[in-house]
């Protein structure tokens, strides 16, 4: 057998069904095996870098299924790993085990600046979990084994083989044996501790029985390690109110009495209030990025800290911790569901204060909502996301991009049900939301799958809307247009007097752009056609793309400016200069 | 800034150095010495990486996130009361026999060339203070060429 055979048994003794990808010269022996097998539904992606995210829009989504999948997404050597670059640095950033392979070029003209060579290993060394560069065709199994069980052991992370092109042509000896069911990779240095020790349990559940003003925080990890329902439980059990991280939205449904919604700079009022006046908090899978927590000596300053985490190099990184968990999220949750001495406490006083804070802002948003539109008569984001909310009963899967619109869908779509929430959080990568609707929708092929981008992030990947036409996807488009860069926007209005440098944006006619991909498309400037052109999207049969013109000076609030603490909140809309605004912010 | 020594175990792998001195740099630290040996367990390095940090948290965050790669087996961090660092000095000068010979009861140092009582190529071991200290007293204006090797440590 040849290295590329061997690469495509293996791929195929690990779950994998769809390969996504790009040829080019040095990963065309793989391709050509591929076509000859016809195991492995190949999707053509328009440019590398959607390969990636569609990899990713696979292995999120499938992660709640019955058939869990790791994404892989195959681009040759050269400028065709380079475009995978941004896709995994995402997928390291957010913990996403996907498999990335790369051809490249023959192991005799390696270092010779050879035609498409690139440094694959050196470059994607600090932005995976791990890379291979196979350099014989019977390392070549042993190495995606290997490849798939550092990808998705303890936390998740993307992995890169990158393999030359003689040694994918290369035939193994006669007598090459390799014993993939017994295979277990021989790493003396990669610990994993998914069962908690018995001793910080019991100090967490002290903390947890004495505390009067607990949150929890659910965290990717939750996810993650499917841990949505137990966490519910747990919730309950002990009557602690949850706030969540952005990967953490869709754990449990988001109008859950105990739920806070999301925390950190663009999080909720309620959930950052309670952050600041806690005694506790109970970290659940999270990292504590600067984004969950602004400004670091000021957060949650009278709280001790109980961290469950899978990576042990994230406990201590950002927050000192009371109690330090190592472990699987699961794991510890159903080690302390079934502890006797976790007890309920009613905690009124608590209960009363938090729904203290949920009025803070809550009737003035009902109203802006209802309203729906902004001052020039223009359609706000929100009002979008919450009528696609409401038709929807909060069924629906939702892939944002990131910027304002973002921040508007992971914070007014009412999610229902378990994983239906995906977007790029650490690297908060524009662009993304197409190519990962398309893995999403490949994942879980019986719900509906809504991309919400806004106008500058669907411009970056748009090509992708070729991929969506090729393989007839049924995959529903939402695009908010307000004509800028929202996001960098709102704070320039906040933060630079009102200059906007770079974020004014002039867009195609999006008509003409989904005509030329064959796919409907029907814009919406008034209100009430919001619902029925939602309602049209649903009833259609097939990929259908909607174009909302939104208002440029919505803004998402509350917000803590970056390197901010919470006392900093801006909860309003500032004045401008000269009115009266005594009140602002003030109250709690 | 406090020195620190930090012991690694690894697998004698290609591309494990690049990855420690990366996640350095990503630290934003300057490697003081870096010194690689095989270990004892064939297939296996053993590398002392000394770099200045007064904050603890810091250090202990290298030490995590070097744990994290999968061919580093173990890491920790040596303390000067609790191990000995030491490191080995190759020098070229030119000075006068008699005068280093005043030094012998002092330094730990063997000639290992002596060239018509002008040039000589000595070695001398020592903590890096004992080695500074040697250097100076047998005189910067002496010395050709000095090749150092760095720390290696070695837990009590």
């Amino acid at each position: 057998m040849t290295g590329k055979e061997l690469l495509l048994k293996a791929l195929k003794e690990k779950g994998v069904k769809f390969v996504f990808g790009y040829t080019g010269g040095a990963i065309m022996p793989v391709f050509d095996e591929m076509d000859k097998l016809g195991t492995f539904r190949f999707i053509m992606s328009r440019h590398e870098q959607g390969a990636a995210f569609m990899a990713q829009g696979i292995t999120r989504a499938s992660l709640s299924t019955d058939e869990p999948q790791i994404g892989v997404c195959m681009a040759t050597s050269g400028p065709g790993a380079m475009n995978l670059v941004t896709g995994i640095a995402d997928a390291y950033m957010d913990s996403v085990p996907i498999i990335a392979v790369t051809g490249q070029v023959a192991t005799g003209v390696i270092a010779t600046d050879a035609f498409q060579e690139s440094d694959v290993v050196g470059v994607m060394l600090p932005i995976s979990k791990q890379t291979y560069m196979p350099l014989r065709a019977d390392e070549v199994e042993k190495n995606v084994h290997e490849a798939f069980y550092v990808a998705r052991t303890g936390r998740g992370g993307p992995v890169v083989l990158d393999v030359p092109k003689d040694v994918q042509n290369q035939l193994v000896a006669e007598n090459y044996y390799f014993d993939a069911m017994n295979f277990r990779p021989i790493l003396p240095g990669f610990f994993y501790h998914p069962t908690p020790a018995r001793e910080p349990l019991q100090r967490a559940i002290d903390l947890i029985n004495r505390s009067e003003r607990p949150v929890l925080f659910c965290g990717h990890g939750v996810i993650n390690s499917n841990a949505g329902k137990l966490l519910q439980e747990f919730a309950e059990k002990v009557n602690i109110p949850v706030a969540f991280t952005l990967h953490g939205i869709s754990a449990l449904p988001a109008d859950h009495p105990l739920s806070l919604g999301m925390m950190g700079m663009h999080g909720t009022v309620e959930a950052n209030r309670a952050i600041m006046e806690a005694d506790l908090l109970i970290a659940f899978g999270m990292r504590f990025d600067d984004r969950v927590t602004g400004k670091l000596n000021e957060y949650a300053r009278n709280a001790d800290v109980i961290h469950v985490e899978i990576d042990p190099s994230e406990i201590d990184k950002n927050v000192a911790t009371s109690v330090a968990i190592n472990a699987d999220v699961y794991r510890t949750l159903h080690v302390l569901l079934g502890d006797p001495m976790l007890t309920y406490k009613p905690r009124r006083r608590w209960r009363e204060r938090i729904s203290g804070f949920r009025q803070v802002i809550a009737e003035e948003l009902r109203q802006e909502i209802a309203s729906g539109v902004g001052d020039a008569g223009k359609l706000l984001m929100k009002t979008v996301v919450h009528q696609l909310s409401e038709l929807t009963q909060g069924r629906d899967l939702i892939v944002a991009d990131v910027g304002q619109h973002q921040m508007m869908a992971a914070r007014f779509y009412n999610y229902q049900t378990t994983n239906s929430w995906f977007a790029s959080g650490g690297a908060g990568t524009m662009g993304c939301s197409l190519p990962m609707a398309i893995g999403v929708k490949l994942a879980r092929p019986a719900e509906r799958v809504w991309s919400i981008s806004g106008d500058g992030g669907f411009q970056m990947n748009a090509q992708e809307l070729g991929t969506i036409m090729e393989q007839q996807l049924n995959v529903k488009i939402i695009i908010l247009n307000n004509g800028y860069l929202g996001m960098v926007r709102q704070w320039q209005s906040l933060f630079f007097d009102g200059r906007y440098a770079g974020t004014p944006m002039l867009s195609p006619d999006f008509g003409l752009l989904s005509q030329a991909y064959g796919i409907p498309y029907r814009k919406v400037e008034r209100l009430e056609d919001v619902a029925p052109a939602l309602q049209q999207a649903i009833d259609h049969q097939g990929a259908m793309m909607l174009e909302f013109v939104c208002d440029p000076s919505e803004l998402i609030l509350p917000m803590i400016p970056a390197g901010g603490g919470f006392e900093d909140m801006i909860i309003r809309r500032p004045q401008p200069a000269g009115s009266a605004s005594d009140s602002e912010g003030g109250e709690s | 800034m406090k020195r620190r020594a930090i012991l690694a175990f690894m697998l004698d792998r290609p591309g494990v150095l690049n990855k420690v001195s990366m996640l350095i740099r990503k630290k934003m630290y300057n490697v003081d010495t870096l010194t690689v040996c095989s270990s004892r367990k064939p297939g296996v390095s053993r590398m002392t990486i000394t770099l200045r940090e007064d904050d603890q948290a810091r250090v202990n965050q290298v030490i995590r996130q070097l744990e994290k790669f999968t061919e580093v087996i173990s890491v920790k961090e040596l303390d000067t009361d609790h191990s000995y660092w030491r490191e080995v000095a190759i020098v070229k000068l030119e000075v006068d026999g008699m005068h280093l010979e005043s030094f012998r009861d002092r330094y730990n140092f063997e000639i290992l060339n002596q060239q018509a009582n002008e040039i000589c190529i000595l070695q001398v071991a020592g903590s890096t203070r004992n080695i500074d200290a040697f250097l100076d007293e047998v005189g910067q204006e002496h010395i050709i060429e000095i090749a150092r090797t760095g720390v290696t440590a070695l837990e009590k």
